[in-house]
Formats: structure tokens, C-alpha cells, sequence
């Protein structure tokens, strides 16, 4: 696991990136678009920003692929931008609500973020910065009823809002997943590779520690032990001859059979970079985050990458 | 095909080594020259390029083919050998033989015969640790003896990690037991080890005279090894015994239970074995007689059987030459053969010779357990071709003196083969199964872990070969009969070159 020294300290609030001056506050109805475009337009005459219309298609495109609700009625609506030298935050309520998208409840906080594209984190820390926010349920519908961007400004200096000195393991992890117990037999192991279509499962023992993890390609090298692939010819196991074992003893066959205690894991507060640095080193394709032994959450390659390139 | 491991060292401690080495290496030429061994300025440059090849091999592990290239380059250059001189003593016939050698036992596990082996013993019934030891012990020397020590082990560590993955023992007691019985098996014939067939072919012994000589020794030191690991890893085989009878009352075997065909790899294995044995009546029916036929059809024996099983299969021919061949061990050997005979072609082996039979009282058989002494502690450290590749002209001188002297060529084999039992680094059959260990994740064995079970076997093994060496009337090469003093000149000798003034 790694073990790296923490980068210094910048403490950076959130609110040095905006001010009264970029709040909007919209008491009437409006659209999703719509509230993108004019906090863009208010950024521009604040601040100079030339290239609204680039910016307004790169945020919608964006927002298109997937949606920036993060919860309880807040969004984040942003993008990368080449040509940008800082960070710009743009900040507009609803009182209404603005249908983000259909599956989801209204939206009544928006923070436009506009990111250079060589500051990947800066996002993810935003993120984390509005941690306090996003857990509160009644944090959005409340800060929309305020009636003047000083309030707002307000709200968000009171919640001293900094910004983390970088991203961390835990902020990128997805909490829900499978595991199995360390007393499983072979059978829940391949039914549960089959019926999730997953290929690596951890194990947790009696006390919720993660033991190890169970690969199914761990499951098809017991079928087929090393020196039977030293043969080119492979019809003596044309008929799956060395699967039969398994097939005959999986529910009397330990998972420790296959458990492999070598994968790759960080402690939650680790820097989200040493999730990269562990999967490298492991060649895995998942990093597992952990508070001690106990396992909090997962990162796989995809989700990993979204969060650093595209996210 | 195995991995070469890399050692990664800090520049401070590289150059403390590199100094080290170049302080032996000078001290070596100093006193080569003070005793008389190296009167000449080119003899200095043979014996030190010699020398600081072998310490490359033991200080610097991976850069030893790259060494070995430069030290046949500072020969040439400074004109310590000729380029005629340096074809002669690449000694491509034992280059080809072990070649052919390879090609046919990568053909051998594409037929599944290796496969079929290990098989057949993960299928039998009743089995305990205490059989599965002994099975293990003689096959890691059976197979070694036939196959070559490097193939042997990875086929026997398949099985070993076979069986401890599948019981959950720790498999290091049973990879150590395997390597020991490849060490010793590999002396037992030409084909177990290339120090086999080098010497075998130098002294000019035939396959029969060779198995004749060694495989007494080799038995008697396998029976003492296999009672030592019984009792050295007692815990270890009494752990395996308990996980096999819990993983019997389960109703679960070892492994997979399938039936490989093994015919066509057998024949294949039977065929080579009978020629290879048979080669000297062969020989002389073909009128391959003379010193410069030596051993001519069993080194060709493999190269034939190899263009065969090519012919037949011709989609893995290629893979058999890219991927079945170590080309970087070969390579290393050929040049290391070059450097050595720099030695000879100085004429530094020859005033050693002669020095030897000078101070040597006692007769032939007092140089016994220097040679295994000197061998196997020098094996231990140093690839053991190195010490063969040293001692060879060695013995070719002192056979001028007297045939008798022919003993030192059996004493050269075992210390050479057995001393490689000592340390970790001691053969290539053991830094091949430290390897094969570490890859699959299972342990590192730690130096001393190996080099206390190492020097028990070693020095027992050492002792066996020494007395038996005494009691047992050993073959004479061929042209040189028991009693024989009159010395017809030994294959291969070179004349050495004039040397330049001092």
C-alpha cells in the first residue's frame, strides 16, 4: 500500500474563486440551458471571458453525457477548458426548481464551474469542499429563498468551505459493492462472478476485514494448472475434462482455494493519485479503499479515469 | 524459457564491488606472473581477463554475457589470442549438442509427455508425504539426468506448487528437496548438466563409460540425500501427510484428473536415450574413429532427433528455436570457453599442470579432494562451467604426465555438480527455482535458509564422490587404457602460441 508524504497545506476556501458579484438569483421559472447561459453571460461581463458560446456547447455537451446533480438539489454543471489561466465559479439559485433531468428532484442550487484543463483535481476538490452541503438535504432549498447574492455569499463563507489540499482516495471510491465472506465455498464464488458479470470479488472475514480477493481468472488457472497448457494440442481437454473437479467439489471447496491476497489497496485518506499508483504497480484493474482493514468502497479503472479525465 | 532476474544495486555499492574486483583481478595477474604461472605481459592479460569474468559472475550477475563479450574483445585486441584460436575454443559441438538437447525436450511438453508426468503422479492413490518426497527425489534426478537439470526443475516445481497450492503447505521445503536431487541427478549422465556433456566430450568418455563411472555416485548420493531431507523436513512431510488425508476424506484429489497421451513423447525420449548410449558402436560402424571423430554421433545424436521432430512438426519449429533454446546461457558459455582458452592458448593451464604434478605427492588420487574441494566451493559462488571450463586444459596437461590422472576428470563432475547444491546461486538449476518461487508469489529463500541444508548435502554428497572415487576403479577415456603411460596427445589440444619477448 502506498504510503506518501501529504503535499503542503494551501488552504484555499471555496469563496476566493467567486463573489457576490457572480451570484444570481432567479425567483421566477427557468430551464437548465437557460441558467447555464446567463450565468456564463454574467461570468463574461465580470470577468472578461470572450469565449461564451465555445464554453456554453462544452458545458451543455458535458451536462448531455451526464449530469452534474450530485445531490439534494444541487449541480455542478462544468468543463475543461484549454484557453482558460484560472478557475472561474459562478454561482445561481431557483426558488423553482429547474428540472435537471427526469429521473431526478428539482434542482434549486447551481454552481457553474469553468476548470483549466491541466488542473484535473480541481473539480474533485470543489467537490469536497461542498462535502457539508451535499449531505445537508434541506442546504439547497434553503439557500434559494434567500433574496440577495450577499445572503448567499453569506451562506457560503459561514460554512468555511476549503478547499482540500488535493483529492483523496475516499472522494473518488464508489461505496456500493459485492463481497463475499472468507467462508463461502467455490460455488456462491462462481455463481456470483455469473450472475453480477463481474471478474474480482473481495472477501471480508467473520469481522468485516478485507482478507483477499477472489479472481475468476484464479478460478480458471485451478482448472487448468500451468503444465497442462505446456501442451499445443489440447484435445485430451477438448471436453472440459479438467473443469469436472471443480464442478464436482465446488460446494465442498473453500474460496480459499482461489483467494489471492495480493491486490491493490489505499487507506481512504490516501491521495487519489496513489489509487493509480497502487493499480499500476498491482496491474490490476481495481483498487480497493480501506479505513484500517475495514473495506469502504471500490475504484475500477473506468471510474477512475472519469473522474480524472472527464469528470 | 526463463527470466533472467535483475538485481538492482546502488552506484556506491557497484563500485565497491567493482573495486573489489579489480583488486582481485589485479592481485590474480600478480601472482600468475610471480609464480611462474604467467612469465609473459599477454599471459597477464589471459589470466586477468579470466579472472575478472568469473568475478562478474559472482559480483554482477546480469552484466556476465556483456563482460564475457568485452573480455574475448581485450584478448583479440591485445592479441592474448587468435581468432582461430578463439573458434576453437567456443567448443560449438557442446554448443549444438545442447542445443539439439533443448529443442527436443521443448518438443517433449508440446507432446505432453512432461505433462503426462506429473499427471500420473498427482492421480496416484494413497499417497502420503513421506512417499511424495521420495517420489519427488528421484524424479528431480531421474528426470534431470535426462533431460537436462534446467528442464527437469521447471517440470518438477510445476508439480511441487501443484500440489503444495492445492494442500496449502508452504511450498519452499519441497522446491529445496527438488533442487538438491536435480543437482546430484545431473551428474549421472552427459546429458543431466552441460558440465556432463563438456567433460564427458574434453576427456573423451563414451555415454556408457560416462554412466558407468558416475551414476553409482550419483545413486549412493541420492539415497544420503533423500534420508537427510526426510529427516531435515520431518515437519514440513508430516504437515503434507495430515493435508493429504483431510483433503482424501473430502473425497479431492491434487489436481485435475486427466488422461494425456504420452506415447509419442516417450518414443521420442526412448529413441534419443538408446542412440545417445548407443553412439560409440555406431561410431565405429560408420568409421567415425580418431581423436578428431570424439564423440562425434552423440553430438550430433540430438541435432538429428531435433531436425526430425521439426520436420514433423513444422508450424513449432520455429517456436521451439526462439523459445526452447536459452540462447543467453549458451552464449555465455561459448564466450566463457573463449576466455578460458585464452588460458590455454597462453600456455598458463599447461605451467599449472606441470606445477600440479611438481608439488603433487601421492599420485593422481591425492589431487582428489583438491579438485571436488576447490570445485564445489567455487561452484557454490560461481557458475560451475566456470571451474570446469578452467580445470579443463588443466587436466589435459596433467593426462601428459599420466593417464591416471584421468580420475580428476570424475572428481572435476561431482564437485562441480554436487558443490552446486551449497548456496542459492550455486547453479542455474537453483537461481531458476528461486525464480520460478518468487513469480508465483509464494516465498524467497533466504541465503542462509539454503545455505544450511546447502552445506549438509554438499559436503555429505562431497565426501560420497571422494570415496568412492578411491574404492571404485572409474573408466578411462577412450585411448587410454588402465595401466596405459604411454599418452597419445588428448582431443583438442592446442600447441600454444610463441610468445613475445618479456
Amino acid at each position: 500500500m502506498l504510503k506518501s508524504a501529504p503535499p503542503p497545506k494551501t488552504n484555499l476556501s471555496l469563496t476566493s474563486f467567486f463573489s457576490a458579484d457572480d451570484i444570481l438569483i432567479h425567483q421566477e421559472e427557468v430551464s437548465r440551458n437557460q441558467v447555464i447561459r446567463l450565468l456564463l453571460a454574467h461570468l463574461a461581463n465580470g470577468h472578461g471571458i470572450m469565449e461564451v458560446d465555445a464554453y456554453y456547447n462544452a458545458i451543455i455537451e458535458r451536462e448531455n453525457a451526464s449530469d452534474t446533480v450530485v445531490s439534494n438539489g444541487i449541480a455542478i454543471p462544468h468543463a475543461r477548458l484549454d484557453d482558460l489561466q484560472r478557475p472561474y465559479v459562478g454561482v445561481a439559485t431557483s426558488a423553482q426548481g429547474i428540472q435537471f433531468t427526469e429521473d431526478q428532484p428539482p434542482v434549486h442550487l447551481i454552481l457553474l464551474v469553468l476548470i483549466p484543463r491541466d488542473q484535473p483535481g480541481l473539480y474533485l476538490q470543489i467537490l469536497r469542499a461542498l462535502a457539508n452541503i451535499l449531505r445537508d438535504r434541506d442546504a439547497a432549498k434553503s439557500v434559494s429563498q434567500m433574496k440577495t447574492p450577499d445572503e448567499v455569499m453569506r451562506f457560503f463563507e459561514r460554512g468555511g468551505m476549503v478547499l482540500p489540499d488535493y483529492v483523496c482516495a475516499a472522494d473518488i471510491m464508489s461505496d456500493e459493492f459485492i463481497a463475499l465472506r472468507d467462508n463461502d465455498n467455490l460455488k456462491t464464488v462462481i455463481d456470483c462472478f455469473i450472475a453480477k458479470q463481474i471478474t474480482e470479488i473481495p472477501v471480508l472475514d467473520r469481522d468485516g476485514d478485507m482478507s483477499g480477493i477472489v479472481r475468476a481468472g484464479a478460478l480458471l488457472k485451478v482448472c487448468l494448472p500451468e503444465y497442462l497448457l505446456w501442451m499445443s494440442d489440447l484435445s485430451p481437454i477438448v471436453n472440459f475434462e479438467p473443469f469436472t473437479t471443480i464442478l464436482r467439489n465446488e460446494q465442498s471447496t473453500w474460496l480459499s482455494d482461489i483467494l489471492l491476497e495480493d491486490f491493490a489497496a489505499v487507506q481512504m485518506k490516501a491521495p487519489a493519485v496513489s489509487v493509480a499508483a497502487e493499480m499500476t504497480r498491482h496491474n490490476a484493474s481495481r483498487c480497493y479503499v480501506l479505513n484500517g482493514k475495514k473495506l469502504m468502497g471500490v475504484i475500477n479503472l473506468p471510474r477512475f479515469l472519469n473522474k480524472v479525465f472527464r469528470e | 524459457m526463463y527470466s533472467e532476474p535483475v538485481v538492482k544495486t546502488s552506484p556506491l555499492h557497484a563500485l565497491g564491488k567493482l573495486g573489489f574486483m579489480a583488486g582481485i583481478t589485479a592481485l590474480m595477474g600478480w601472482s600468475a606472473y610471480h609464480f611462474g604461472l604467467a612469465p609473459h605481459a599477454l599471459s597477464v592479460v589471459a589470466v586477468c581477463t579470466f579472472v575478472a569474468v568469473i568475478c562478474t559472475t559472482l559480483f554482477f550477475w546480469t552484466h556476465r554475457v556483456a563482460v564475457a563479450f568485452l573480455g574475448v574483445a581485450v584478448l583479440i585486441g591485445s592479441r592474448a589470442m587468435t581468432l582461430q584460436g578463439l573458434l576453437r575454443a567456443t567448443e560449438l559441438d557442446i554448443i549444438l549438442f545442447l542445443i539439439g538437447m533443448m529443442v527436443i525436450v521443448g518438443a517433449l511438453k508440446d507432446l505432453g509427455f512432461l505433462t503426462w508426468i506429473i499427471q500420473t503422479i498427482i492421480n496416484k492413490k494413497r499417497m502420503t508425504g513421506t512417499t511424495f518426497t521420495v517420489i519427488l527425489c528421484a524424479l528431480s534426478a531421474l528426470l534431470s539426468s535426462v533431460i537436462g537439470e534446467i528442464s527437469s526443475i521447471v517440470v518438477v516445481l510445476a508439480l511441487v506448487f501443484q500440489v503444495c497450492d492445492t494442500l496449502k503447505v508452504r511450498a519452499t521445503p519441497f522446491v529445496l528437496i527438488a533442487v538438491l536431487c536435480t543437482n546430484i541427478g545431473s551428474a549421472a549422465t552427459m546429458l543431466g548438466n552441460p558440465v556432463g556433456i563438456f567433460i564427458g566430450n574434453k576427456a573423451g568418455f563414451t555415454f556408457s563409460q560416462f554412466l558407468i563411472g558416475a551414476m553409482p555416485v550419483a545413486l549412493v548420493a541420492l539415497a544420503v540425500t533423500i534420508i537427510v531431507v526426510l529427516l531435515w523436513y520431518r515437519k514440513s512431510i508430516a504437515e503434507m501427510s495430515l493435508k493429504i488425508e483431510e483433503h482424501r476424506k473430502l473425497r479431492q484429489g491434487l489436481g485435475p484428473l486427466i488422461r494425456i497421451p504420452h506415447r509419442r513423447g516417450f518414443f521420442v525420449l526412448t529413441v534419443t536415450v538408446l542412440i545417445i548410449a548407443f553412439h560409440h558402436q555406431i561410431e565405429n560402424i560408420l568409421g567415425l574413429t580418431g581423436a578428431e571423430n570424439t564423440n562425434a554421433f552423440l553430438i550430433i545424436t540430438p541435432l538429428i532427433i531435433a531436425g526430425l521432430l521439426m520436420i514433423y512438426r513444422p508450424q513449432r519449429a520455429r517456436y521451439y528455436i526462439e523459445h526452447e533454446v536459452e540462447w543467453w546461457t549458451l552464449l555465455f558459455f561459448m564466450l566463457l570457453f573463449a576466455v578460458a582458452g585464452g588460458l590455454q592458448e597462453q600456455g598458463v593451464t599447461r605451467s599449472l599442470a606441470d606445477k600440479l604434478a611438481e608439488i603433487t605427492t601421492g599420485g593422481p588420487h591425492a589431487l582428489v579432494p583438491f579438485v571436488i574441494g576447490i570445485t564445489s566451493v567455487g561452484s557454490a559462488f560461481v557458475d560451475n562451467i566456470v571451474f570446469v571450463a578452467a580445470f579443463k586444459p588443466v587436466i589435459q596437461s596433467l593426462m601428459e604426465h599420466s593417464a591416471d590422472y584421468s580420475v580428476l576428470w570424475w572428481a572435476l563432475l561431482f564437485g562441480a555438480c554436487f558443490g552446486g547444491n551449497i548456496t542459492v546461486v550455486g547453479s542455474t538449476a537453483n537461481i531458476v527455482a528461486l525464480g520460478l518461487l518468487e513469480k508465483r508469489g509464494h516465498a524467497h529463500i533466504a541465503f542462509l535458509e539454503w545455505l544450511k541444508i546447502g552445506l549438509v548435502i554438499g559436503a555429505l554428497t562431497g565426501v560420497i564422490a571422494w570415496g568412492m572415487l578411491n574404492v571404485l576403479e572409474m573408466p578411462r577415456p577412450v585411448g587410454y587404457p588402465p595401466g596405459a603411460q604411454a599418452v597419445p596427445p588428448p582431443p583438442h589440444a592446442t600447441t600454444p602460441v610463441p610468445l613475445p619477448a618479456k
